[in-house]
C-alpha cells in the first residue's frame, strides 16, 4: 500500500519503454537490408502444354478490283455507290465521251459514204464488165476495134481495182469504227465480277486520270486477315493450323478459323512473319476491311514435360536460370527454356526435375547469400 | 547510493516520456529526410540495375535514353549484335505519359521491351505477381507503384492493355513506375498520335500539292502510309560477354558503328550527376538543415530540462552531493533522453516510410550514424548545461 | 572544551577591495558547546548570512579562526582539503524552506546525506526511518515531498539535516514560515535533538516567538558579535 506511488510510475514506464523497445527491435531486423526477402515458391510440374501463337493482322479482301479509265478524261456519271452490291457485267459507270461520240458519228457517216463509194465501185465495175463483155461480143462480130475493146477492159481493170480499193476503205473505216466504239465502250465502267463496292473515289464531274480509281470492288465472301506474328514467337507456324480470330469490334467473341497459307515472303524491317487466315463462317454482318483481329494459333499439344511459370526464369550474370529452393538453401540453376504456351509455362528439360521447388515472386532481387523466407503470397501485393 | 537519474526519471515520467516522443518525431522526420535523399539516388541506380544491360547504345552526342531524347534506327540492333563481346543486344523505348485505367489517371515510364523471353535485356528481372509478356501485343507488365492489378485493362495511347505482371521498385529515375508493354506497341504509342492528330496529319498532308499530284495516284496513299510508320527505338541494350571488358566492346561499337554508348559506371555518371543533380541536392541541402535545426532543437531542450532542475542542483551540492554525481545525473537523462528519441524517430521513419509516394531508403548506416550523432549532441548540450547548473552558488540555497 | 562544539574567534569577512571595500565581519567570537542550542538574532545587513556562509564552509572568511571540534578548520586560511566533505559530514543545515528533492520520498530525502556519506543505502534508511519517527512523521516515510503539508516538510528537512550525526547544525530562520504552534514544536525537536546527540545547534531568528527559549543568544550588529543571556524559557 505504501509502495503504491512508487511502484505506480515504474508500471506505467515500463507499460510504455516494454512495447517501444519490442517495435524497435521488430524494426531493426524485419525492415531494411537486415530483413529476410519474403518470397514465394513455384513446384516443377509435368504438364502437357498447348502452345499457341498470337498475331494481329487487318482483315482484307483477297482481290480488290480497281476499276477506272484508261485514259484521262471525265467522270460523266457513277451509278453506284459504297455498299451496292454489284454483278458480273453490270454497268457501274460512264467517262465523259467527250468529242468521242462526234467522232463516233463522224465515223458512222464516213462508213456511209465508204459504203456508198462501194456501191458506186462496184456499180461502175459491173458496168465496166457489161460493156467489156459486149464489146467482147463486138469484137467477135466484128463491129468494133481492138482499141476500145483493150480501153474497155482496162475500164473493167480499173473499176475492179476501184472496188477493192472502195472494200478495204470500207475495212479500214469498219476498223476505225471498231476501234472507236472499242474505246467508246472504254468509257464504260463495267463490273468484272460479282461483288461488293468497297470505295468511290471520284465523283461525276471530277478528271481522272489513266490508271486511277474510280470504284474499288471487293467479293466480300473471299475476307482473309492478313496477321503478322513475330518471328521470335512464331516457332511451328503452318498452313491449315486452327486459329481463333477475335475482332476489335467484338471484344470477348471468337470465331474460329484456320490458317490459309503462310507467306514465302516475311517482313525484313518488322521482324514478322505473314500469315493469311480465313474464317470457317463469315460473320454475319460482315466485318469491315481494315479491322483490326487478333489471332490465336493452337500449335499441337505436346507431350506431358516438366514446366514452370516464365516468372521464374532470371539471368544471373550471363546465364538463364532459376533459383531453386532445396532444404532452406538457395541455389542458382542454370536452365535452357523450351516451349511456352501464351500463359506464361515453359518448359525446361535439364537442371530441374518434376517436384524441385523454385523462387517465383519475390520482393527484391536476389543473390546467392540472401536470407529467404517462404510465404504464400507476398505482403503488399493483391493477386 | 541511489540513481538520481532514475528517480527523477521516474518521478516525472510523463513529462520524461512526452519529451522523448516530440524529440523522436524530430528525429524521426530527419531520418525519412534522408530516407528520401538516398531514394531519389537508388531511384537513379535501380533503374540501371533493372535494364540489366552492361551498355546502353544510343543516338550520337546525346546523353540518353533517359537524361535526353534519344531516336535510333529499330534495326541497328542487329548490327550491334554481331560486334564482338556483345552476348545480347535488344531494343528498347522510353515514354513517361499518362496511363488511363477506368476512370483514373497514373504517370508512368512505359517502355517497351523487346520481343523475347525473360533475361532478355529490357525485361524486368524479377516479378512479384502475374507472368512475363507471353503474346506479341497488348500485354502489360505493370509496377506495384501504378496502382494497378493483375487483370486490370490500361489504355495507352490509343490500344488497351491487360495487365499479366506485377513488378516492385521498377521505377523511372525520376521515381515513375514503370510499365512494360511490347515494342512494337510502345513505338507505335511513341510516335503516333491519337485519331483526331492522325486526321489533321492527313488533310495536311493531302492539302500540300507535293504530295498530292493528280497525275500520279497512290503518292498521297503512299505518303501518308510512310507518316504512319514509326522506325525509332530510344536506345539499344547489350549485354556483354563473360570475359570482354564492357568499355572495350563500347569502344569497338563507338568506332565501328559511330554511335554514343554508355557503360554503367558513366551512365551512373550522367543520372546521379546531371539528371538527378538538382533535385539531390535541394533535398541534401534541406536536410542538412533539418540536421541542424533538429540537433539545436534537442539541445536547447536537454539545456532547459536541466536548467529547470537548478534549484534541486543547489541543495544537492548544498548537502554534499558530489560535483561529479551531479553531472553524471544530467548526463544520463541526457542520454536516456537522446536514446528514447532516436528509437521513436527509428519506430515512426520505418513506419511512415511506406507512405511516400516516392521511394524511401533507410539504410542501417545512416540510423546508426544518427544515433551516434543524437546520443553526442545530448552529451554535448548536458555538458553545457552542467557547466551553468555547476557554476551555481550552494549559497544562493541560504538566504540572503 | 569538551571535544565537539563550535569555536569561533576574531573572524573578519571583507567584500572587494581598495575604496570600495565591505567589511561584512569585523569581528566575530562565538563559542557554542555540545548540546547546546544558542540563538543568533541581528537585522539584515548585519552579517547573519555571511557568518553562516563561513559556518557553513560556503565562503572564505578573510582572516580569524574557526574550530569544530578538535580540528581547526580556518586559521586564516582554510585548513581542510575537502570542504564538500566537510559540509557533509560534520555540518548539517536546516533552511527557511524545506528544499526537499521533490523526486525522492522522504525517506530517501533523508537518506540522501548519508548515502552520499557512503554508507549502504538500508543503513541509510534505516537511519532515515528512525529520524523521521523521532520527529513525529515515520508515517509518512514512503510519501513523496509534495504530498507534505509545509510543517512536515520542514520536520523532514531537519532530519535530513541530522542524519548524518553532524557536530553542527546551523538552522537558518528554520521558523519563519510556521505558526507559534509548530514553531514551538521545531525547537522543541531542536532542544531534544541537540541533547540526544550533544549537536551544538546555531539558530538564526527573529521570530519573537522562540528567542525566549533560548538559554544564550549571540546578537550581531554591523559585524561584531555580542554574547547576551536569554531567558531559556522552558517549552509550553
Amino acid at each position: 500500500m505504501k509502495y503504491l506511488p512508487f511502484q505506480k510510475s515504474t508500471l506505467f514506464l515500463l507499460a510504455i519503454l516494454i512495447p517501444l523497445l519490442a517495435l524497435f527491435a521488430y524494426v531493426a531486423f524485419r525492415s531494411g537490408p537486415l530483413a529476410p526477402i519474403p518470397v514465394t515458391l513455384a513446384t516443377v510440374e509435368s504438364k502437357r502444354l498447348s502452345p499457341a501463337l498470337f498475331g494481329i493482322g487487318n482483315i482484307e479482301a483477297r482481290y480488290t478490283y480497281k476499276i477506272g479509265p484508261t485514259i484521262a478524261g471525265r467522270l460523266k456519271r457513277l451509278d453506284v455507290d459504297v455498299g451496292d452490291r454489284v454483278e458480273a457485267g453490270q454497268l457501274l459507270g460512264e467517262m465523259d465521251p467527250v468529242d468521242l461520240d462526234d467522232r463516233i458519228r463522224a465515223q458512222e457517216a464516213a462508213l456511209k459514204r465508204t459504203t456508198a463509194q462501194l456501191s458506186e465501185a462496184t456499180e461502175r465495175k459491173n458496168f465496166a464488165r457489161e460493156q467489156a463483155s459486149r464489146y467482147e461480143k463486138l469484137l467477135k462480130a466484128r463491129a468494133t476495134s481492138e482499141e476500145i475493146f483493150a480501153t474497155k477492159q482496162q475500164e473493167l481493170k480499173i473499176a475492179d481495182a476501184l472496188q477493192t480499193a472502195a472494200y478495204e476503205d470500207l475495212a479500214r473505216m469498219r476498223a476505225e469504227m471498231d476501234a472507236l466504239t472499242a474505246q467508246r465502250r472504254n468509257l464504260h465502267l463495267i463490273a468484272p465480277v460479282d461483288g461488293l463496292v468497297a470505295a468511290r473515289h471520284a465523283d461525276p464531274g471530277t478528271t481522272v486520270v489513266a490508271g486511277q480509281a474510280v470504284v474499288e470492288l471487293i467479293d466480300p465472301h473471299t475476307l482473309w486477315i492478313n496477321v503478322r506474328f513475330d518471328q521470335v514467337h512464331a516457332r511451328g507456324l503452318a498452313a491449315d493450323l486452327p486459329a481463333r480470330i477475335t475482332l476489335r469490334s467484338q471484344a470477348g467473341q471468337t470465331q474460329d478459323g484456320r490458317i490459309l497459307r503462310v507467306e514465302p515472303v516475311a517482313d525484313v524491317v518488322t521482324e514478322e512473319m505473314l500469315a493469311k487466315v480465313v474464317f470457317n463462317q463469315l460473320p454475319e454482318p460482315l466485318p469491315p476491311v481494315g479491322e483490326l483481329a487478333e489471332v490465336t494459333v493452337e500449335l499441337p499439344g505436346l507431350t506431358p514435360e516438366p514446366v514452370i511459370p516464365n516468372g521464374a526464369i532470371k539471368r544471373i550474370n550471363g546465364q538463364l536460370g532459376v533459383w531453386q529452393v532445396a532444404n532452406g538453401d538457395l541455389r542458382f540453376i542454370p536452365v535452357s527454356p523450351g516451349v511456352s504456351d501464351l500463359n506464361g509455362m515453359v518448359v525446361v528439360r535439364d537442371g530441374l526435375t518434376v517436384g524441385d521447388r523454385v523462387v517465383l515472386y519475390s520482393e527484391k532481387a536476389l543473390n546467392a547469400r540472401s536470407r529467404i523466407y517462404i510465404v504464400d503470397k507476398l505482403p503488399g501485393v493483391a493477386p | 547510493m541511489i540513481s538520481l537519474a532514475g528517480r527523477d526519471i521516474l518521478y516525472a515520467w510523463g513529462k520524461f516520456i512526452f519529451t522523448g516522443f516530440g524529440l523522436g518525431l524530430l528525429i524521426g522526420v530527419t531520418l525519412v529526410m534522408a530516407g528520401v535523399y538516398r531514394g531519389m539516388v537508388d531511384d537513379a541506380k535501380v533503374l540501371l540495375d533493372n535494364s540489366g544491360a552492361d551498355l546502353w547504345v544510343v543516338q550520337k552526342d546525346t546523353l540518353g535514353p533517359y537524361a535526353e531524347s534519344s531516336s535510333i534506327y529499330d534495326d541497328l540492333w542487329r548490327a550491334i549484335s554481331g560486334t564482338t563481346g556483345v552476348a545480347r543486344a535488344a531494343n528498347v523505348t522510353y515514354l513517361t505519359m499518362q496511363v488511363r485505367q477506368g476512370d483514373r489517371d497514373v504517370r508512368a515510364m512505359v517502355s517497351g521491351i523487346a520481343a523475347g523471353e525473360p533475361g532478355m535485356p529490357g525485361w524486368p528481372p524479377y516479378l512479384v505477381s502475374g507472368r512475363h509478356i507471353t503474346r506479341g501485343h497488348y500485354e502489360a507488365v505493370a509496377d506495384i507503384a501504378t496502382g494497378f492489378k493483375l487483370g486490370d485493362r490500361l489504355q495507352i495511347r490509343r490500344n488497351q492493355f491487360t495487365v499479366v505482371g506485377l513488378t516492385r521498385r521498377m521505377v523511372s529515375s525520376g521515381g515513375d513506375p514503370m510499365i512494360f508493354i511490347p515494342l512494337k506497341d510502345a513505338q507505335e504509342a511513341q510516335f503516333l498520335k491519337d485519331n483526331d492528330a492522325i486526321r489533321q496529319q492527313r488533310r495536311r498532308t493531302a492539302e500540300n500539292p507535293a504530295f498530292n499530284r493528280p497525275g500520279v495516284p497512290g503518292l498521297l496513299d503512299a505518303v501518308i502510309a510512310s507518316q504512319s510508320v514509326n522506325p525509332f527505338v530510344n536506345a539499344v541494350l547489350v549485354q556483354v560477354e563473360k570475359g570482354h571488358s564492357p568499355e572495350e566492346v563500347a569502344q569497338h561499337i563507338r568506332k565501328w558503328k559511330r554511335l554514343t554508348v554508355y557503360t554503367r559506371p558513366q551512365m551512373e555518371t550522367i543520372l546521379i550527376g546531371k539528371l538527378i543533380a538538382t533535385s539531390s541536392k535541394q533535398i541534401g541541402m534541406f536536410l542538412v538543415i533539418l540536421a541542424v535545426v533538429s540537433a539545436a532543437i534537442v539541445a536547447f531542450i536537454i539545456y532547459t530540462l536541466t536548467l529547470g532542475k537548478i534549484r534541486e542542483i543547489a541543495v544537492l551540492k548544498l548537502i554534499g552531493t558530489k560535483n561529479r554525481t551531479i553531472a553524471f545525473m544530467i548526463l544520463q537523462q541526457a542520454i536516456a533522453l537522446g536514446t528514447i528519441g532516436f528509437i521513436v524517430g527509428k519506430i515512426a521513419a520505418t513506419f511512415s516510410a511506406p507512405f511516400f509516394p516516392k521511394y524511401v531508403l533507410l539504410e542501417p548506416a545512416d540510423s546508426v550514424s544518427g544515433f551516434i550523432a543524437v546520443v553526442l549532441i545530448c552529451i554535448l548540450s548536458s555538458i553545457v548545461a552542467i557547466r551553468a547548473a555547476l557554476k551555481v552558488d550552494p549559497a544562493e540555497a541560504i538566504g540572503g | 572544551m569538551t571535544e565537539k562544539g563550535i569555536r569561533i574567534r576574531g573572524l573578519k569577512k571583507r567584500y572587494g577591495s581598495g575604496d570600495t571595500a565591505v567589511d561584512a565581519l569585523k569581528n566575530v567570537d562565538m563559542n557554542v558547546t555540545p548540546g547546546e542550542v544558542v540563538g543568533l538574532i541581528g537585522p539584515s545587513g548585519s552579517g547573519k548570512s555571511t557568518l553562516l556562509k563561513c559556518l557553513g564552509a560556503v565562503i572564505e572568511p578573510t582572516a580569524g579562526q574557526m574550530v569544530l571540534g578538535d580540528d581547526i578548520i580556518y586559521d586564516d586560511g582554510w585548513k581542510v582539503n575537502d570542504l564538500r566533505a566537510l559540509r557533509r559530514d560534520r555540518i548539517g543545515f536546516v533552511f527557511q524552506a524545506p528544499y526537499l528533492i521533490p523526486f525522492l520520498d522522504v525517506t530517501d530525502n533523508v537518506a540522501l546525506p548519508a548515502m552520499l556519506a557512503g554508507s549502504p543505502n538500508s543503513d541509510a534508511r534505516k537511519r532515515a526511518i528512525n529520524l523521521l519517527r523521532a520527529l513525529d512523521v515515520g508515517h509518512r516515510a514512503k510519501a513523496m515531498p509534495s504530498q507534505l503539508s509545509g510543517g512536515e516538510q520542514q520536520r523532514v528537512s531537519i532530519a535530513r539535516g541530522l542524519v548524518n550525526r553532524p557536530p553542527v547544525i546551523l538552522a537558518d530562520e528554520p521558523t519563519a514560515p510556521l505558526d507559534s504552534e509548530r514553531a514551538m514544536a521545531v525547537i522543541r525537536i531542536l532542544n531534544n535533538m541537540a541533547q540526544k546527540f550533544e549537536t551544538a545547534i546555531i539558530v538564526v531568528t527573529h521570530d519573537e516567538k522562540i528567542i525566549p527559549t533560548f538559554k544564550r543568544i549571540y546578537h550581531i550588529r554591523d559585524g561584531v558579535t555580542y554574547e547576551e543571556k536569554g531567558e531559556g524559557r522552558a517549552f509550553e
